[in-house]
């Protein structure tokens, strides 16, 4: 042991740096906390929250009954009852469906899946329940979710843009055909 | 007869006014320790309960008392219910040989009474010792009558770490008691009036200019070792959170629980308050006489020597904070080593240096 490294030792010299650092902290107190309740951090663009079911500009229900969501999801949280519109027999619509959100992992596929673009991820987050049986959402309440999160809605298919009709994949900067 | 009764109720407003105190220090200490890692981390600690979280303490004490009082099966229920009054008690009397403020007395219809320390008895830092050592019976069977393998072994723990370190915290005191020539606190104080460099830190200056009675080192060596004895990081081992759940009172909740930490500040406290005392001259101010004697308030001197007590306590319980957020927990071995190879050897050491420089120079 050098006669310099003695005297660290004995002068507590690493110990002492140390707790210069800690002090150093509180005396420049810039803390890293958000007060959650009082204060939100801003969510990123592409936030994948709760799903929801959309509808369209008239108030029609967007979902065909396909059962492709059901399909896409590695959780089997969709539950998808499809049925005939009555009176139309080339139109189907989802009679029921149901989403049971405690096994929801977020990963988007049933939207990426729906040719029609009847779902949507929301940026709602807190969706803590006492009871969770009440996060199995029926369809009315996944269309309210949409009702309350998308206020701004989509022309039916057949009143859009020839160009992006067929997926009705919304290019906001094509024009749209007056409705 | 009245004699009697008036020195009885004397001393037992003296009694509750001091426990009042311990009891306020500790709500507060239960604050700002959360405050202070939190500000040293980067973090706002408690921030919800009243305003800057102030009432935290008052909620903690809400939900401790009425939170459920578990008693483990297999437990021993004597000793499991003995432990943490045993442990509170004794935090709690080691403060009646304190000294809060300056050796005045006052006279009430005959009886004389001193009013900032509640027994001025000659055997004073014994006494504290003597109190200190039976607060680890409290640990030793907490831990053992929990029927809990994590119990037992923080109990374990706690014996042999309160042994070797006890042993360092007694013989550190030896200088001071070399030095003074006494075992009451408040004549150890008295001893170190007249500015910082009396301290026993320093140790006055026998020979001139050069202090040459310092115990600068007895004074880290008790430091170091109260750290220890109160079982706090980096001495925690007794209560390893991240190996023992929470050791020697892992199966103990609501009151219960609350009586074991309660316990924990008040041990802070009173080795604060001992350190002050010998090491730091207590209630004198360090610069000679006081403030309020130069500019004619004689009478008011006392507030001046309590603020002074008060604010060396409190930095020792910022500094066991302030380490606290620094460092991390030693290894087993390792505080054996650090307790019986070095801490021990310094402390004897400096009994010796002590006692050949007070012969040599003796103080005047």
């Amino acid at each position: 042991m050098t006669f310099k490294a003695w005297i660290k030792t004995i002068t507590f010299y690493d110990i002492l740096v140390g707790m210069k650092v800690t002090m150093a902290h509180m005396l420049h107190y810039r803390p890293v906390t958000i007060q959650y309740p009082h204060e939100k951090r801003t969510l990123p663009d592409n936030y994948r929250g709760m799903l929801a079911l959309l509808r369209y500009d008239d108030g029609t229900e967007k979902c065909v009954g396909c059962d492709l969501c059901e399909a896409a999801c590695p959780s089997r949280v969709i539950r998808v009852i499809s049925a005939e519109v009555p009176g139309e027999p080339t139109k189907r619509y989802s009679k029921e469906y149901y989403m049971d959100m405690t096994r929801c992992l977020f990963c988007g596929l049933c939207v990426d899946a729906c040719p029609v673009d009847a779902l949507g991820m929301t940026r709602e987050f807190e969706w803590s329940v006492y009871d969770k049986r009440q996060l199995h959402l029926n369809k009315e309440q996944l269309l309210a979710i949409g009702d309350r999160s998308f206020p701004v809605r989509e022309k039916q298919l057949e009143l859009q843009h020839p160009n992006v009709a067929f997926f009705n994949v919304a290019f906001k900067h094509l024009p749209q055909k007056p409705g | 007869m009245t004699e009697l009764s008036l020195r009885l109720a004397v001393t037992f407003a003296q009694i509750l006014a001091e426990m009042s105190i311990v009891i306020i220090t500790v709500a507060t200490m239960t604050y700002f320790e959360r405050k202070v890692l939190g500000w040293m981390q980067d973090r706002m600690g408690p921030m919800e309960v009243g305003p800057y979280g102030l009432l935290q303490p008052v909620a903690d004490g809400i939900k401790l008392f009425f939170k459920e009082d578990i008693v483990p099966a297999g437990a021993n229920k004597a000793m499991f219910a003995l432990a943490p009054m045993l442990t509170m008690v004794v935090a709690m009397i080691g403060f009646a040989v304190i000294p809060f403020g300056p050796n005045i007395t006052l006279d009430i219809y005959g009886v004389t009474i001193k009013p900032f320390v509640v027994a001025d008895i000659n055997i004073g830092v014994l006494y504290i010792l003597a109190i200190a050592s039976i607060g680890a019976y409290g640990i030793i069977l907490g831990g053992w009558a929990s029927n809990s393998k994590y119990s037992l072994l923080g109990g374990l723990r706690a014996a042999a770490q309160v042994i070797s370190y006890e042993l360092n915290v007694g013989l550190a005191l030896v200088g001071v008691l070399l030095l003074a020539g006494t075992l009451s606190l408040v004549q150890i104080t008295e001893a170190q009036a007249g500015g910082f460099w009396h301290w026993f830190i320093w140790g006055g200056r026998p020979n001139g200019f050069f202090p040459i009675h310092t115990q600068i080192f007895a004074f880290v060596v008790f430091i170091i070792s109260a750290v220890a004895e109160t079982n706090r990081i980096p001495f925690d081992l007794p209560e390893a959170e991240s190996e023992l759940v929470a050791g020697f009172f892992t199966e103990y909740s609501g009151m219960r629980f609350a009586f074991f930490v309660s316990a924990e500040y008040a041990n802070m406290t009173l080795v604060s308050c001992v350190a002050s005392a010998l090491f730091l001259g207590g209630w004198n101010a360090p610069y000679p006489g006081t403030i309020f004697e130069y500019i004619g308030l004689e009478q008011l001197a006392w507030v001046e020597h309590i603020a002074w007590f008060a604010a060396k306590v409190y930095f020792f319980l910022f500094l066991f904070i302030w380490i606290r957020a620094t460092l991390p927990r030693l290894r087993y071995d390792q505080l054996m080593r650090f307790g019986w190879k070095v801490m021990l050897p310094i402390a004897l050491a400096n009994i010796i240096i002590t006692s050949i420089t007070l012969y040599f120079f003796p103080r005047g």
